[in-house]
């Protein structure tokens, strides 16, 4: 590999897939096999795309490490950047750098509950989690609270919807909310009456009893969303050691050099980027301004 | 350590002989202010100058510079540096480039920067204070080490402190320059210090001040000076330890680009912004109140990532003063 940080390396677009209207998955393979083949990472890490010519943005991984061979990545178009990367073809050939970041302590967790706590595009780098879980199958059980704004926006909706059919089978429940109501809300609500409701992430807590003992919670979701969620978390007991969060901040280099993302005060500085994106919810009560 | 004497009649040859370590910046006066520019004399250069615009920072950690070239559709790196020597580098400034060290070091080393600093040579000297200098509370008045050769002013002459083994290797090679420190060179060294000492008007007291300062987040003086700030970012530009920057490609004709980067400032409205509008860091008060908690953070293994060089008070169109800031926060807290 190069000794420059800032280098890229050449991946092909294998396939884009439109999830919703304004989220489009990518399939990536290194054009090199012996890089692909290094290119190791761990949930919650994130990787550096770069347009050439264009720039570059942070984006975190949302295939699983257990499936080799391949790189995900669910891009929401949000920006000039962004907008650019949707308009490229199958074929295309964009660069990477990475992985970036701490990610998930999966192997800590082994033989634990786990459970995911997803709010809107935070469903990306939890879906890593999930897969990688159901994969390993060394976890006790997986839930999955996903609050969505519409039946249109919920993620990767094939994969929910056949884990709502049949993930007990998986040791996976999954549990939906959604804000906007449509005739396919309805319907998904009418089949799984007890796992899908009109209402926000924090009321798929309602009636559900995590043993907080051998749990740990994973968090992602807009800015708004954490300190909600930690307080259900923390009303079941839940340590603030085994709250993990995953962060989102305008990550330049994704090295610690560009400044961008440092957080905190004079007695606690974190980089996102390194340092996290993952933090426990010690972390945020010792570092502020972290959620 | 390793101390030797450059008698002032050996300064020109002691100079010239640096120019065969690389091109040689020094501080020059242009108007009214200072800055490191390339000399050929030793009369070019300002021996007595409290302060640069622009720390030495700009040597290693450019304004703005291409570190990617695209061409045929791939990056090319240029990590190119030409030996240079920073002659005059005062005690502040050492400690500043040392907390860049730590970041633009730290693997994976940034390979520009790092490739600079290890072909440059540096030469400190010593300085009074001004009015606006700080140094001294936060103990970066004082080099002991990050530089090749420190040389202490001594009225017949330099009083040099060898600290690198290329410090020693120009000392070698010159060595008919130089001579043994007698006792007399070191009662002059001590009252110079001594003097130096007694010299500070301004003083940033230390006791607490992370905790004192983290538990006034709410103080209303952030938001009275945030009030007062131009959100210019002049601050961040001559800091010796600001170092965001921002990345940006640019076309150069049909064919080539360049991957940019510049100095960033953590006052201007999208330091903070990520994609889809949301802002960390939305409000000038946010801003203005970041910068100073980033400054005031003190690492356990290289002190505060503030050197107390004064810049930030001299060259704020506002008059901010850094000290007085933070002394106001803590003093919130009663």
């Amino acid at each position: 590999m190069s000794e420059n940080p800032y280098q890229t390396y050449d991946a092909r677009i294998l396939e884009v897939k439109d999830l919703t209207s304004r989220e489009k998955l990518f399939t990536l393979r290194f054009l090199d096999p012996e890089v692909g083949e290094k290119f190791e990472f761990r949930p919650g890490q994130f990787v550096i795309v770069d347009i050439r010519g264009f720039g570059e943005f942070p984006i975190s991984i949302c295939s699983s490490p257990t499936r080799r061979g391949y790189l995900q990545l669910c891009i929401r178009k949000a920006g000039r950047m962004t907008k650019f990367i949707h308009k490229m073809k199958e074929g295309d050939i964009i660069g990477i750098r990475g992985p970036y970041g701490n990610g998930f302590p999966m192997e800590e967790m082994e033989g634990s509950n786990l459970i995911l706590v997803a709010g809107g595009l935070g469903m990306a780098p939890l879906r890593s989690v999930l897969w990688y879980a159901i994969d390993s199958g060394k976890y006790e059980h997986i839930w999955l609270l996903y609050g969505t704004k519409a039946y249109e926006d919920i993620l990767f909706r094939d994969e929910i919807i056949h884990l709502l059919k049949h993930g007990e089978a998986m040791n996976c429940s999954v549990k939906l909310a959604y804000e906007v109501e449509s005739p396919s809300c309805i319907y998904l609500e009418r089949g799984f009456s007890d796992r899908v409701c009109r209402g926000v992430v924090t009321d798929l807590f309602r009636g559900e009893e995590f043993d907080v003992n051998k749990a740990y919670a994973l968090i992602c979701g807009p800015p708004v969303m954490y300190k909600f969620v930690i307080r259900e978390l923390l009303d079941r007991k839940l340590s603030p050691g085994r709250i993990y969060m995953t962060l989102e901040r305008r990550m330049r280099c994704g090295i610690g050099k560009c400044g961008h993302c440092i957080v905190g005060t004079s007695t606690s500085i974190k980089y996102v980027c390194k340092d996290g994106p993952v933090f426990t919810y010690w972390d945020a009560l010792s570092t502020r301004g972290l959620i | 350590m390793r101390y030797i004497k450059l008698p002032s009649e050996n300064f020109e040859k002691f100079f010239k002989s640096l120019e065969a370590w690389g091109t040689v910046y020094a501080p020059v006066k242009k108007g009214s202010i200072y800055s490191f520019q390339e000399v050929h004399s030793p009369s070019e250069i300002a021996l007595d100058y409290n302060r640069t615009m622009l720390p030495p920072k700009k040597f290693f950690f450019r304004p703005k510079e291409a570190i990617l070239r695209l061409k045929n559709g791939r990056w090319e790196e240029e990590v190119e540096a030409e030996p240079m020597v920073l002659f005059g580098l005062h005690s502040c400034d050492i400690h500043g480039l040392k907390i860049l060290d730590k970041v633009y070091l730290d693997e994976p080393a940034d390979p520009y920067y790092k490739s600079r600093r290890e072909k440059t040579l540096i030469i400190g000297i010593s300085c009074m204070p001004d009015e606006y200098c700080f140094c001294k509370s936060l103990g970066t008045h004082f080099a002991m080490d990050g530089f090749d050769l420190f040389l202490h002013e001594l009225p017949d002459g330099w009083l040099v402190r060898i600290g690198s083994v290329r410090g020693h290797e120009i000392a070698w090679e010159n060595g008919e320059l130089f001579e043994e420190v007698t006792d007399e060179d070191l009662a002059n060294f001590k009252e110079f210090e001594e003097k130096r000492s007694k010299a500070f008007q301004k003083e940033l007291p230390q006791e607490g001040l992370a905790d004192m300062l983290d538990l006034a987040y709410n103080s209303p003086v952030w938001k009275k000076y945030a009030e007062i700030c131009l959100a210019c970012g002049n601050c961040n530009m001559v800091c010796p330890t600001c170092r965001c920057y921002e990345v940006c490609d640019r076309w150069v004709d049909a064919y080539k680009a360049v991957r940019e980067r510049r100095y960033d400032s953590c006052f201007m409205e999208n330091h903070g912004l990520v994609a889809g509008g949301h802002n960390f860091r939305p409000t000038r008060l946010d801003r203005f109140r970041h910068r100073y908690y980033c400054k005031s953070y003190f690492d356990p293994s290289a002190g505060y990532n503030c050197v107390g060089c004064g810049r930030c008070d001299e060259f704020c169109p506002a008059k901010i003063e850094h000290v007085k800031v933070l002394e106001e926060v803590r003093g919130s807290l009663k």
